[in-house]
């Protein structure tokens, strides 16, 4: 069990009439993480794998540290961990580094953020590639008989969200990848909403890349990170070169180091990097566990409680078991963003309304070009914010509609 | 989690006017804010009903200062702009600027497409696809102007149909 007040206490963004529903767009930072990222700041600022003298040494440590904790958090090795700014980096590097040939195939689903769809929209465009998506259904469900057909031996990677950030429907990862596997492929998972939330394990889903963001987790912004499997990055080319990624430079050559710093290029965002890793920290010291049974709570008790809401839609799986704590509708009559303003105005409930970065999904799938409006919840979210939230979304829907 | 439409559906919502307030919704936001005791008004000191159990919400971030607070491209539609101004003056900072159960009851039934919620403290016109919002603090808010010449005539159309409604 979760002492939510206790955690509260944490965070100091949080004040009486504010209720922040919009973690999934990004969560928010607790001190513990802030006050590492000071500590840096005052006590040791200096670039890392520089200098010699001892402060720099200390940054060196600690950043080194930072990503040893990040890697352990997703159940990678630290030389698999490569530090960027957020999970768009992160993809972007992968679509500009695996050597793709042309007509080789890539494979995605309709569910995918814009991040991981614009990319190989322009890597068809660049290198002739032959893109596939792969359908689910209304509520969010797949057919693994789809993936099947859709992946075959010129299949060069499948690149899967592991949980939508509109329907909150989980992806059936670990059986795509075994599937990509079989037929020779890689396998890319964008696990920007499933890595705060649940406990990841990158070995056990089998995948070769893994894109996560930082300031969905608790931490700071600009840090987040990719794993990519140890051997594996031999292939894979970084997005930038240049301060850091060399072993050796000639007036006409260079040779790269290996490792994640092949990846690095420039000195990093070392401050969001320790507090990143502060936040892993800060996140398995509650357990991970502890918070996804925390969610699901508020989680069943919202779908308990929304379709009483007169002339809600509500999208994804209808059971609460098949959910994460992600909750996209519309109210009949009124647009997402008035919604939206209507919950800022009347109870302060902070929301995110529109197209949530998933555009195909929006317009094809749901058939609401428009956009729709979304809460989700997290570790510090609480059963009364929930009741809150219902009550105001059904006099909203009762009153303006 | 308190709001101000939990403890509002305690109160009688008659509008009498014996406690002095011209409406219920104003005589709870003078409750709240310590101005007004609860026996001022008949119902609470005949009825058997527990003032305990009328919660007052918390203290909010204070509105904006009065003026233009952004002039930005819609969301929706970056061809399309959103205005926000801020209206109220520090004489309504207690009462708020817009008496919503006026605005609903007497003022507001000749505006086409108008809507009030006085206890979420909104209304709401659509007029040609663009959405304008009043909140009963002063701010007013339009979307989906087709310029921003044509956001501050939609608004000052709406201010005007507005008026008799200010606290």
């Amino acid at each position: 069990m979760l002492n939510v007040e206790a955690i509260r206490k944490d965070f100091p963004f949080l004040k009486e009439g504010r209720v922040y529903l919009d973690s999934t767009a990004s969560s928010l930072t607790p001190d513990p993480v802030i006050q590492r990222m000071i500590e840096y700041y005052h006590d040791y600022r200096a670039n890392v794998g520089r200098g010699i003298y001892r402060v720099s040494q200390r940054a060196t440590d600690e950043f080194e540290a930072a990503r040893e904790r990040i890697a352990r958090f997703i159940g990678a090795g630290r030389d698999e961990l490569i530090l960027l700014r957020n999970s768009s980096e992160a993809l972007n590097l992968i679509a500009n580094g695996v050597q793709f040939k042309r007509g080789d195939r890539v494979v995605l689903t309709i569910q995918e953020h814009h991040s991981n769809f614009v990319i190989w929209q322009r890597a068809k465009e660049r290198f002739g590639l032959d893109l596939r998506i792969v359908n689910s259904d209304r509520q969010g469900f797949f057919n693994l008989s789809d993936f099947e057909a859709a992946i075959d031996g010129k299949t060069r990677l499948v690149s899967i969200a592991h949980v939508s950030n509109v329907l909150g429907v989980r992806l059936p990862v670990k059986e795509v990848a075994k599937l990509a596997h079989e037929q020779g492929s890689l396998v890319a998972v964008d696990g920007a909403q499933s890595v705060p939330h649940t406990k990841v394990d990158v070995g056990d889903l089998g995948c070769d890349f893994f894109a996560f963001s930082g300031h969905k987790m608790c931490g700071p912004t600009g840090a987040g990170g990719l794993f990519i499997r140890g051997d594996v990055q031999e292939s894979v080319e970084p997005l930038c070169v240049g301060g850091g990624t060399i072993e050796d430079v000639g007036i006409d050559y260079y040779r790269l180091r290996s490792g994640p710093y092949k990846y690095e290029a420039g000195t990093p965002a070392i401050a969001e990097s320790i507090g990143l890793g502060a936040a892993a920290d800060y996140l398995s010291s509650i357990g991970m566990q502890n918070i996804s049974d925390h969610e699901h709570a508020l989680t069943r008790r919202m779908m308990d409680l929304l379709p009483e809401v007169p002339g809600l839609n509500i999208y994804g799986p209808p059971n609460a078991g098949d959910r994460a704590g992600i909750f996209s509708f519309n109210v009949e009559g009124m647009n997402s963003h008035d919604v939206a303003l209507a919950l800022d105005s009347a109870a302060g409930i902070m929301v995110r309304s529109g197209h949530h970065c998933a555009l195909p999904l929006m317009k094809g799938l749901l058939g609401v070009a428009e956009g729709s409006v979304r809460a989700s919840v997290y570790l510090y979210n609480t059963f009364s914010e929930v009741d809150l939230f219902v009550d105001t979304l059904s006099e909203i829907a009762k009153t303006i509609a | 989690m308190n709001s101000i439409f939990e403890a509002y559906s305690k109160f009688p919502r008659a509008d009498c006017g014996y406690c002095g307030n011209p409406s219920c919704i104003t005589a709870l936001r003078k409750y709240c804010s310590g101005e007004m005791p609860l026996d001022k008004c008949l119902f609470f000191r005949t009825s058997a009903f527990d003032p305990e159990l009328i919660r007052c919400p918390a203290a909010r971030d204070s509105p904006p200062k009065p003026g233009i607070s952004y002039i930005n491209p819609c969301p929706s539609d970056a061809k399309m702009v959103t205005v926000e101004v801020s209206l109220a003056s520090g004489v309504h900072a207690k009462h708020g600027y817009y008496d919503m159960i006026s605005l609903d009851r007497i003022f507001g039934r000749f505006i086409p497409s108008l809507k009030v919620s006085p206890s979420l403290g909104i209304a709401r016109i659509e007029h040609d696809g663009r959405a304008i919002m009043a909140f009963k603090e002063g701010r007013m808010l339009i979307r989906r102007a087709l310029s921003e010449e044509d956001a501050f005539l939609q608004l000052s159309r709406a201010m005007r149909q507005l008026w008799a409604a200010v606290n």
